[in-house]
């Protein structure tokens, strides 16, 4: 999705607000929130006051990962590269893929003073372990301090793939949270290891200062604040004032970002895979035209992806490749013998005739194809007031007609588009999907293609609301979990298995890739992510890689 | 006497239908909490695994295995204890911590800028009606247009105006953050700047419908003919105004002064929104969009009870400034 916040009811509602902030450019707004010249102000897009919660193991945490509390390694999501090395320094796997040995940093100091040691990794693992509410990472391994700087972890089976996840697992003092409950404890004063410390909470901000002590060095972003603000609107309204130095969200008029306001700039990373997903699976309760593959083929065909990204992305959208292997950053991963690269971006009404065609389909007197009696018309489940994602399903609407397919959409309100995706009370719904933890296809498939994670329809499903089950990409990826990530060779035949399967059955259909869009001011920080030097995935709600792009930026005069 | 044990005894039958609907909306909304978080998570660019899920859906107990009427019970009885949960968008934070942090903003601003309107509104209604036809009477139009024009309008007009372009107020916010919070001047001070031009938006958007009530009432009470009486015993003018014909053109706006009060909790959701406001509409449209039971049905408790104390109060004090209305009983 190009605007990755989901608050674009009140962006639609308020556009006439943001196009009088353009206008004022020029003006000053008092307002001492953004500090002196080391002060960086930060806007996440939470909507609405903060709540204290620095427990980084909390999902409703607000801030405290990666700044205060450090994992052992960073991992960069944007690119393919190597794990920057924080508390850890040196990680390898067994030959058989059961232990993961880690080397831990030396004279670490906790902020209160106590040294950090391998006991605290131990602690921090046993501890997620014994308190399944945390365990979001279904840990099951087995933990032991070598000495006082080697840990290892054991597995019962091959755990290849869940090394980045566990990697940037945060850890946090034994001293302190030993007696803690580490579920329910907000960690009003969190004491951690990280290159900042919490200077003040207020519901309105929140404030870091820089950690004189910190291994690295102490940071040169003196500080930093994370402002409460109530929506994207009110974010780009700051960014137009001056009093915000970095959010991660739409502002009007994208493109030209730097002519209007010359202070900053804007940066959008494709990182979200657009779709169309369907309730694919006949035998898993689907029902409606979607179950044909055929027509989710045809489908593909028939959108016209160039205008697509005109019309409802402002051209901020870039190419997919139909293997859902993000391009470019994955292109390795894509097998040599999928023919198309990236999806097309042009329509062939004559491929998805031909398609619907062979499967049984006939052109009926009214343009829709239709089989059996049951005309080819889908419903497209689509959330209020997600703007550009309306404008998209309209667009596909008149592009799928002129290849005899009728759609419409339906508009509910998010709450209910999520329940029906999960129980499966769909046809297509436009969304899209997320990646791992790392730059590897491997997370995707396995959130969104695996049967494990779907469901029959009317249960709840996982991750693969789409439902897909298919044994062959099972195998594979069964198989993938045995190989370790940095043996491309032994791993790319799994991956054209894959491949050939979820691009021949499409249970998801590639529209584009949508940007996460960064806006931040380029005149007070230097040291920005950029695509020359991609060197963490720019977004400030993103907290591991937001802590290492604070860590990067300088001050300026 | 019977009068008043007739209002509570209404009172109490509208309050326990208010809590069984507030049990029972939150309830009928698609979704649940779990989902809903994790779509959000995944949104914040977090990745979601099974075991994710089923973390959080140990975290935050779903207790949907109860019958329905055992969790009516025990939310009627947690009621009367007080304990109104923990939310689930700020868990693990307790609902009345959530509700006590933001609620004497709303109190405040909401609570004062009625306060200013109503009494600024019906002031210059019974100046106006005291003298129709005059030049006064343009009053009536020019603030019936700012009510009338949509509030978010207005308020984006104001901010452009007086925060952007004269740079007068602050943008956005409840108080400068670099201050600590607390009943200190300065901190004082910079709430009632950053204060100001919400209540102002407030102020002109509802004075014109407080006018408009007052000046009409004044017109018709000028033609009773106690008016005339009074004229002809010669009271001075200004005597007659405040003790004859006010008092009286007055009573519905008392009427509608409560109920705007009760509607004083439930805050103004658009102007927390346009000022990113720290206040309870804010939490309750979060609420709602997060299917946060527990904190959705403590607003809409204190929201309720605010309304039904504020038409309580009214009611027993109308059966003491309106004769008539006990009369009949």
């Amino acid at each position: 999705m190009s605007l990755d916040f989901r608050k674009r009811g009140a962006a639609a509602l308020l556009a006439g607000a943001a196009a009088l902030g353009l206008l004022a450019t020029g003006c000053s707004s008092g307002g001492s929130a953004g500090g002196d010249t080391t002060t960086l102000v930060a806007y996440t897009g939470q909507a609405g006051d903060y709540q204290i919660n620095f427990n980084p193991f909390s999902p409703s945490r607000i801030g405290a990962l990666g700044t205060i509390y450090e994992p052992l390694f960073f991992h960069n999501k944007a690119e393919v590269s190597d794990p920057v090395p924080l508390l850890g320094t040196e990680s390898s796997w067994s030959e058989d893929g059961t232990v993961l040995s880690v080397t831990l940093r030396e004279g670490v100091k906790w902020s209160d003073g106590e040294a950090f040691t391998a006991d605290d990794v131990v602690f921090t693992f046993d501890m997620i372990k014994n308190n399944p509410a945390i365990n979001t990472g279904g840990f099951d391994g087995t933990v032991a301090a070598v000495d006082d700087t080697h840990v290892t972890l054991t597995f019962a089976e091959p755990s290849f793939v869940r090394g980045p996840d566990l990697l940037n697992t945060p850890i946090v003092p034994e001293h302190l949270w030993k007696d803690v409950n580490p579920a329910e404890d907000v960690m009003e004063q969190p004491v951690g290891t990280g290159a900042w410390l919490l200077e003040d909470f207020k519901p309105q901000a929140f404030t870091y200062k820089a950690n004189p002590d910190y291994w690295g060095g102490e940071p040169a972003v003196k500080q930093i604040r994370f402002l409460a603000l109530s929506g994207n609107q009110a974010g780009a309204d700051a960014v137009a004032a001056g009093t915000i130095d970095w959010q991660t969200g739409p502002i009007p008029d994208i493109q030209n970002t730097n002519k209007n306001f010359p202070n900053y700039d804007a940066y959008t990373q494709a990182q979200n895979q657009m779709v169309l997903a369907t309730c694919s699976s006949a035998e898993m309760g689907c029902e409606g035209p979607q179950t044909d593959p055929a027509v989710r083929q045809a489908l593909y065909y028939a959108m016209d992806r160039s205008q697509i990204n005109s019309l409802a992305f402002m051209d901020t959208a870039s190419d997919m490749s139909p293997t859902f292997a993000l391009t470019p950053s994955q292109d390795s991963f894509v097998s040599a013998s999928v023919a198309e690269k990236t999806v097309p971006m042009e329509p062939d009404t004559a491929e998805a005739a031909e398609l619907l065609e062979a499967a049984g389909w006939t052109m009926g007197d009214d343009g829709v194809y239709a089989k059996d009696g049951e005309r080819l018309s889908l419903t497209i489940e689509v959330v209020t007031g997600w703007t550009d994602y309306i404008t998209a399903v309209d667009t596909i609407t008149s592009q799928a007609a002129a290849a005899g397919i009728e759609i419409k959409s339906a508009q509910s309100s998010w709450n209910e588009w999520t329940d029906k995706k999960g129980k499966g009370n769909f046809q297509l719904a436009i969304d899209s999907l997320w990646q791992g933890p790392i730059a590897d296809p491997y997370y995707l498939y396995g959130y969104f293609f695996e049967s494990t994670s779907g469901a029959k329809v009317g249960e709840a499903a996982g991750n693969n609301y789409s439902r897909y089950s298919n044994p062959v990409v099972d195998e594979a990826m069964a198989a993938l979990v045995q190989l370790p990530l940095d043996d491309p060779a032994a791993r790319q035949p799994y991956f054209d298995a894959i491949q050939a399967e979820i691009v021949r059955d499409m249970p998801y259909i590639p529209i584009l890739t949508g940007g996460t869009t960064s806006v931040w001011n380029t005149a007070k920080f230097t040291g920005w992510p950029s695509d020359d030097d991609l060197y963490a995935f720019p977004a400030v709600w993103s907290a591991m890689d937001a802590a290492e792009i604070f860590k990067q930026l300088e001050p300026k005069g | 006497m019977s009068y008043f044990l007739r209002k509570i005894g209404f009172y109490a039958v509208a309050l326990w239908a208010a809590l069984t609907l507030n049990f029972a909306i939150p309830r009928m909304l698609p979704g649940n909490p779990v989902d809903i978080l994790l779509a959000k998570l995944q949104q914040r660019g977090g990745q979601i695994t099974p075991e994710t899920r089923k973390a959080y859906a140990l975290l935050l107990g779903g207790d949907d295995s109860q019958p329905l009427w055992r969790q009516y019970l025990d939310y009627l009885g947690n009621l009367f204890q007080g304990d109104l949960g923990v939310s689930v968008s700020y868990y693990p934070a307790p609902v009345s911590e959530v509700i006590g942090q933001s609620l004497p903003w709303t109190v405040v601003l909401v609570g004062l800028a009625t306060v200013i309107a109503a009494v600024l509104g019906v002031a210059l209604g019974a100046f106006v009606g005291w003298k129709p036809g005059t030049w006064l009477d343009s009053l009536i139009p020019a603030t019936t247009l700012l009510a009338a024009v949509p509030y978010f309008w207005l308020a984006l007009l104001l901010t452009y105006l007086l925060a952007r372009v004269l740079g007068w107020f602050p943008l956005q916010g409840g108080y400068d953050v670099v201050l600590t919070p607390g009943w200190n001047p300065e901190f004082i001070a910079s709430a009632i700047q950053y204060g100001f031009l919400p209540a102002l938006t407030i102020v002109l958007a509802s004075i014109g419908g407080w006018l408009l009530g007052m000046r009409n009432m004044m017109v018709s009470t000028l033609s009773e003919d106690y008016i005339l009486t009074a004229e002809a015993k010669g009271l001075s003018p200004r005597k007659i105004l405040r003790s004859y014909a006010s008092r009286n053109a007055v009573l519905p706006s008392v009427a509608g002064f409560a109920i705007s009060l009760g509607f004083v909790v439930s805050g103004s959701v658009i102007t927390e929104q346009v000022f990113s406001y720290p206040g309870i509409g804010g939490r309750l449209l979060g609420a709602v969009s997060n299917n946060d039971y527990a904190l959705m049905q403590g607003l809409f408790l204190f929201i309720t009870l605010a309304v039904l104390g504020a038409n309580l109060v009214v009611d027993l004090l109308y059966g003491l400034i309106d004769p008539r209305t006990r009369a009949r009983s």
